[in-house]
Order: structure tokens, then C-alpha cells, then sequence
């Protein structure tokens, strides 16, 4: 915004209206704008992390390296903190940055229960109580990556009508339903966590369309 | 409330929940000393509540608008709009 309000002028009626609409609407654009290298990063993260489980458990063969997934939640937050400590002397909210906020935290933090709580059945009712064999059967029987690919969809889709961005309603939906109908032909392989590689450029792309819609 | 500077600190606040000093600054593009009497004129008629703090060793200064900050700023546009309108 340019700088013209040095002066402390009194404004006409029509100009006062004008700046108000203006302030507020500049305010909203530029803590939208702000948000979306959290996007970024998220994305980042659930791409690189995807790859790896994925590369890891094929070499290897050994479905335990999806233990990796609980550690992305916690890499993430650290960024987060170092980034609002460092380089982001604002910290500025209002309502829609709250409740889209707000939806990524429920979806992490039902993502997470979800894992712990399926984790914990599979290897309680496996009888040789086998911490590999509870991690398979996580990753293959119980469907994690369709129930957690859709809750990622929900939570995409949502975000897209808080921010009315229709590209984002569009990519929740597809990666929701297009994530269980992948997984539904990959079955249990580990090529599922493609599913997961896409999720993660779908954040990416969310958050370069939101940096290039809100400028 | 009726000059510009105070108008868009008021505009920016009634927008978000809180807001800090860099930030109305970055958004009003005023100088750091202007922009800080009009933060205390408006905390003085208790628009706004101001509360000075620190985040890590940088010094920083909270702004958020006040149940009756909200209220006069409704009161404001709405008698703007009547103006407005009266004119017409």
C-alpha cells in the first residue's frame, strides 16, 4: 500500500468507505497470501517422506519404515516454529487463516490418532504381539492409506470453501476419491504410498496458486 | 477515527483478531512514529488494546480491536453509508 497516510487528513465520506473497503480487503489478501508456504511445506514434506517409506520398504522389503510417518508431524513443527521465530516477525491471523488452520490441525491430528490407534489394534490382536508384523498389517488390512487420503480430501476440500478457491475444492475432491480408487487398484503394494506423493504435490500446487491468486 | 491513519489501523484491526506494530505498518505504509501516537489516540479512546511484550529477545507490540472499538467502527461505516446515501 502506497504511502499516503502521513498526513492525518480528514477524508470525504466516499474516500473514508473507499479506504476501509480497501484496508480490509488488502489485510485479507496479504494474510491469505501468507499462508501458503505452509502449504509449501507441508507438501514438501508429505512428497520427500512418501518417496522415502516408499523406496525404504521396497528395498528392503520391510513395511516397518512406515514407522518414519510419525516423525513428518514433528520435522514439520519444528520448521514451523523456526520459520515464525526467525524470518516472520508478524504473526497475523483472522478468521478464515484461523479455520483453515484450524481444519490442518484436526486432519494431523486425526491422521496421527487414526495410525497410533490402528498400529496399536494390529499388534494387540496379532498373536505373536510382532511389531513388523502389526506395521504390515496396519499398512495392508486396515486400509490406513484410503481412510487417511480421504480425511486429506475432506480437509483440502474444505479449506478450498473457506478461502472460495474452487481449485482447491476441485484437488481435495480428486485426491480423495481418486486416492481410494488408486488404492483400491494398487491394493496393499507399497506403491499405495504414491497415493501420498500426489497428496503432496496437490499441497504444493495449492500453495502456488494461492501465492499467484492473492500477489 | 476520522483521519486516514486511524481509519486504516482500525479498518486493518477489525479484520483479524490481533495484529502487531511491523504488520499495520507494512499494511499503512506509515513512518514507525506517526503510527504510534495514532495507536495511542485510539488506545486512549479505548478502541484498541495495546500490549507490549517480547518474542524471543525482539521487543513486540500487540494491537487488537476492543468490544467498543468494534462498535464505533460499525457505528462509523454505518453513519458514512447514511451520508452517503443522504446525498444521492
Amino acid at each position: 500500500m502506497e504511502n499516503t497516510k502521513e498526513q492525518n487528513r480528514e477524508m470525504t465520506a466516499e474516500e473514508s468507505l473507499s479506504l476501509i473497503s480497501e484496508t480490509l480487503n488488502s489485510s485479507r489478501k496479504e494474510i491469505t497470501r501468507r499462508s501458503s508456504k505452509y502449504y509449501l511445506l507441508w507438501g514438501a514434506l508429505l512428497t520427500i517422506f512418501s518417496l522415502m517409506v516408499y523406496f525404504l520398504w521396497k528395498y528392503t522389503d520391510r513395511a516397518a519404515w512406515n514407522c518414519l510417518w510419525f516423525a513428518m508431524p514433528v520435522i514439520g513443527w519444528i520448521v514451523v516454529r523456526a520459520l515464525r521465530g526467525k524470518g516472520e516477525q508478524t504473526n497475523v491471523q483472522n478468521d478464515v487463516s484461523r479455520i483453515t488452520g484450524g481444519i490442518w490441525a484436526t486432519f494431523g491430528v486425526f491422521a496421527c490418532a487414526v495410525a497410533a490407534f490402528t498400529l496399536a489394534y494390529s499388534y494387540v490382536s496379532d498373536g505373536a504381539l510382532e511389531l513388523g508384523r502389526a506395521i504390515r498389517a496396519m499398512v495392508s488390512v486396515a486400509s490406513l492409506t484410503a481412510e487417511i487420503v480421504l480425511l486429506f480430501g475432506l480437509a483440502e476440500s474444505a479449506c478450498g470453501v473457506a478461502l472460495k478457491n474452487w481449485v482447491m475444492k476441485v484437488a481435495g475432491f480428486v485426491t480423495g476419491i481418486g486416492g481410494l480408487a488408486i488404492y483400491y487398484i494398487t491394493g496393499a503394494a507399497e506403491e499405495q504410498l504414491f497415493i501420498f506423493t500426489f497428496a503432496g504435490l496437490v499441497l504444493v500446487v495449492t500453495g502456488l496458486v494461492i501465492k499467484s491468486q492473492y500477489k | 477515527m476520522h483521519s486516514e491513519l486511524r481509519l486504516a489501523v482500525m479498518s486493518i484491526l477489525a479484520g483479524v483478531e490481533e495484529a502487531d506494530f511491523t504488520y499495520l505498518k507494512e499494511q499503512t505504509g506509515a513512518t514507525s512514529g506517526n503510527l504510534s501516537v495514532q495507536i495511542d489516540k485510539l488506545a486512549e479512546a479505548g478502541y484498541i488494546a495495546v500490549e507490549k511484550g517480547f518474542r524471543g529477545k525482539v521487543p513486540r507490540t500487540t494491537c487488537r480491536i476492543t468490544p467498543e472499538g468494534t462498535e464505533a467502527f460499525r457505528a462509523y461505516v454505518k453513519a458514512l453509508k447514511k451520508y452517503i446515501n443522504a446525498g444521492k
